[in-house]
């Protein structure tokens, strides 16, 4: 089955520091991200805020908790939260991320890298295809930012991924940043990254800040989009057209203009770079 | 090795107290030149502790406010003991309280019903709507069936009962004044939602007393049998369960048909 990419154009990530603005007013922005853990409970205002915004404004619900590369089982208190969760609000996406954060029953609330060998391959690949099954739908799996690689590893992720999207017929949620961010930290070409994931598979992208910590580049997500990540961008659009983009903003929150601004920013670089490809093609 | 014990190792690191051996690391993870294995898996091992206690701060903020500097070793200390259990990090705290009750500061014992209370806000936050009735609910029936009328609360209530006037404590942090002295002695609280706001409030022991029989399904002629020794029973007893009304702490009245 292809992943059916869709037009949803700009959005921000859904934090309870603009909550009430998200309550009183229209979105101000295309659609908006949700991360799935924290509107998982029974009641209360983020869900409320939720359940107002998603009569309006299309929704991707973003887990964090998958552990989709986990070795314990999947989690079914976890998988039940996150169905019903994915029943109440309809979202027009459902994404995780390419990794694993439980280990006996513990939660590291990471995102920890995975040895990219084919051990691991079938074994994601298994366990996507259990989670598509059990909710009924395509998931995205997102690049995440990494800090250490495996001796084992045997693959490169670029093309971990492309293999993974392929054989369990999922998406990619590519990470801008976070591919520009494990780049600089483990020493590999961003551009050969974007030229190894197959682009009828990314389905959405990801932009956020990160912070130079001097010896590595830390995924922070608390200010604006870096220059050079935003030449990424250029380099993503060029090769994958439009895609549904998200600026993640999730420490030292700013004003809602302030994020909205980035993702205008982001529809911006977008129109210039397709603009002459869409001339081209009229 | 399989990819079992490959997080097994990982999960280890990240989380022992001890920091790891550098030459293990390096049959096992890729470095370069400007960041060892050894650093790289610091990084982990320090977003890790950070993230966690972060969100114990969110949870416990007037604890925290209390602890200072001493707030993080506190938070470390008890993930140590107690790792997150649940796929929502915002639920890491849930032991917190009886950890500090199991090793309580002998210079503040009333921390960990602090702590208590700060939980019981938060389950109140994220708690499920149930709504709400009022006390018309209870009109026109005769005295026999208001007796036998029992009332379910809201999910959005918590009552606790303490040996300690923590409220104060709370009340005297979230406002950033200094800290009293500890001031033992029972007392009660009720922890509740309306709307979208939490409140909390003093409650005497047999109101406290009385809640928890309505909690339990007792009939309010029971649940009022808690204000018999006070000097005005009826109108006590009329006085308080107005107030449940009026909070919306009554989700709704069951009466005999």
């Amino acid at each position: 089955m292809a992943l059916r990419r869709l037009g949803l154009g700009h959005g921000i990530g859904l934090r309870t520091k603009h909550f009430g603005r998200f309550q009183a007013e229209p979105s101000p922005v295309e659609w908006v991200e949700v991360v799935a853990e924290n509107f998982m409970a029974d009641g209360g205002r983020p869900l409320a805020v939720l359940e107002k915004v998603r009569r309006d404004t299309p929704v991707a619900v973003h887990g964090v908790s998958l552990s989709i590369g986990g070795t314990d089982p999947l989690s079914e208190p976890y998988l039940r939260d996150l169905r019903r969760l994915v029943a109440r609000i309809d979202p027009a996406l459902v994404t995780d991320h390419l990794c694993w954060g439980a280990y006996r029953g513990e939660y590291l609330h990471d995102l920890l890298p995975l040895p990219y060998t084919e051990e691991s391959l079938e074994h994601v690949v298994r366990r996507v295809a259990a989670v598509q099954d059990y909710l009924g739908r395509q998931i995205l799996l997102e690049n995440p930012s990494t800090y250490v690689a495996y001796q084992e590893s045997t693959l490169t992720e670029w093309d971990f991924l492309a293999e993974l999207s392929r054989r369990a017929d999922c998406g990619i949620l590519l990470d801008v940043n976070n591919v520009y961010v494990s780049a600089h930290n483990l020493g590999f070409d961003p551009l050969a990254y974007l030229d190894g994931i197959p682009p009828d598979r990314v389905g959405q992208f990801h932009l956020a800040g990160h912070a130079d910590k001097g010896r590595y580049l830390l995924d922070t997500h608390d200010g604006p989009v870096a220059p050079a990540v935003w030449d990424l961008y250029r380099e993503a659009l060029r090769r994958f057209g439009r895609v549904p983009t998200l600026v993640e903003w999730d420490d030292r929150i700013p004003p809602l203009e302030e994020v909205v601004a980035e993702s205008r920013t982001a529809a911006a670089v977008e129109a210039e770079e397709l603009a002459p490809a869409l001339q081209e093609a009229s | 090795m399989t990819l079992r014990e490959t997080q097994a190792i990982l999960s280890g690191l990240i989380t022992e107290a001890a920091d790891p051996d550098p030459p293990s690391l390096d049959r096992i993870f890729r470095g370069t030149d400007e960041l060892a294995p050894f650093d790289r898996i610091a990084i982990y091992r320090g977003m890790y502790r950070e993230r966690l206690v972060d969100a114990l701060r969110e949870t416990f903020p007037n604890l925290a406010r209390f602890l200072g500097e001493r707030f993080p070793g506190l938070g470390e200390e008890y993930v140590r003991r107690h790792p997150s259990e649940h796929h929502d990090v915002g639920k890491v705290g849930r032991r917190l309280a009886a950890f500090l009750a199991r090793y309580p500061d002998p210079e503040r014992p009333d921390l960990a019903e602090l702590a208590e209370l700060e939980w019981a806000r938060n389950e109140v936050f994220f708690a499920p709507d149930a709504g709400a009735t009022g006390p018309e609910a209870l009109a026109g029936l005769s005295p026999e069936a208001a007796g036998a009328a029992r009332l379910s609360l809201s999910p959005t209530l918590r009552v606790l009962t303490l040996d300690h006037d923590v409220l104060s404590l709370w009340r005297r942090l979230e406002r950033g004044e200094p800290p009293e002295p500890p001031i033992p002695g029972p007392t009660a609280a009720a922890v509740w939602r309306r709307g979208f706001e939490v409140f909390h409030c003093a409650l005497s022991l047999h109101e406290a007393a009385a809640l928890s029989s309505a909690r339990e399904g007792a009939p309010l002629a029971a649940i009022c049998a808690h204000f018999a020794d006070r000097p005005d029973p009826a109108g006590e007893a009329h006085g308080a369960i107005s107030t449940w009304f009026v909070e919306e702490w009554v989700a709704s009245v069951s009466a005999p048909s």
